[in-house]
């Protein structure tokens, strides 16, 4: 069942990390000019229309990871600690606390993404967005990682 | 949909002492609850491990969580004159300062 659930958790995750991708980078590198080429037209996507999207997929990835964690921490981090794969640990350690705060941060950039975009607060409204991309793309590569060194169903 | 005129205030506050109550619940370990995943058990409070190791982080984000939610329902009550002035770049700037501290407690794990 747990494979399961880590599949799932997986894929939500994928999308999750698609959808902040889009929004950070047309946040951070909007495209000025009608987009002719594939990068053009991935940062020329209307970011506001993503927010809802991704707070509800940070929920559900986060509650997905939470059950999943519950059987890493019996079955994984043991292998993790055998092996002396501190490093791996470390990340994986950075990794639930990072998902936590970025939880604790999803009212307001909820708040700041809500339509009519406030010209006032576009700065908090970008950074929060950069932050969340960051913490999201960790805990990605963390989770890809540390997936792969216990390898599918061993 | 619409929002109470204080939710900014909300927001802003929640994001700032969540991240602040949760790295200090970490550090002291205030879970409110702590799960025994080897038994597949939940226990109020901080429990020793049993049969098995115990999971303290999701009673460390309750804890943070009702921390931060009490705190920044009073913030709404602050007079409007004051909130005006609350900066909404505490939202991520204590996160991120939060994020730092983890990286420097966790600095053995890299140094090893």
């Amino acid at each position: 069942m747990f494979t399961v659930l880590l599949i799932v958790h997986g894929l939500l995750a994928v999308a999750l990390l698609g959808a902040i991708t889009h929004q950070a980078v047309s946040v951070w590198s909007p495209a000025r000019k009608p987009a002719g080429s594939f990068v053009g037209r991935f940062r020329s996507v209307p970011p506001t229309s993503y927010a809802n999207a991704i707070v509800v997929l940070y929920l559900i990835t986060a509650v997905f990871g939470a059950i999943v964690y519950t059987e890493y921490r019996v079955v994984v981090r043991v292998v993790l600690e055998q092996l002396e794969l501190w490093k791996q640990n470390g990340a994986f350690e950075l990794k639930e606390h990072f998902a936590a705060v970025g939880l604790g941060v999803l009212p307001a950039y909820w708040y700041y993404w809500r339509a009519p975009l406030s010209g006032e607060h576009a700065k908090t409204r970008a950074v929060l967005t950069a932050l969340l991309a960051f913490i999201v793309w960790w805990n990605f590569l963390v989770g890809h990682v540390l997936n792969n060194i216990r390898g599918f169903g061993s | 949909m619409t929002v109470p005129r204080s939710f900014p205030v909300f927001a802003v506050v929640f994001a700032a002492v969540y991240a602040l109550a949760y790295v200090v619940c970490v550090e002291k370990n205030y879970a409110l609850i702590t799960y025994h995943p080897a038994i597949y058990e939940f226990g109020l409070g901080v429990q020793k491990a049993k049969d098995g190791p115990a999971m303290y982080w999701f009673g460390w984000m309750a804890t943070s969580g009702i921390v931060a939610a009490v705190v920044a329902y009073a913030a709404c009550w602050l007079p409007e004159g004051l909130t005006k002035r609350l900066w909404s770049g505490w939202s991520w700037a204590v996160p991120v300062a939060v994020m730092l501290v983890f990286c420097y407690l966790l600095r053995s794990y890299f140094l090893r």
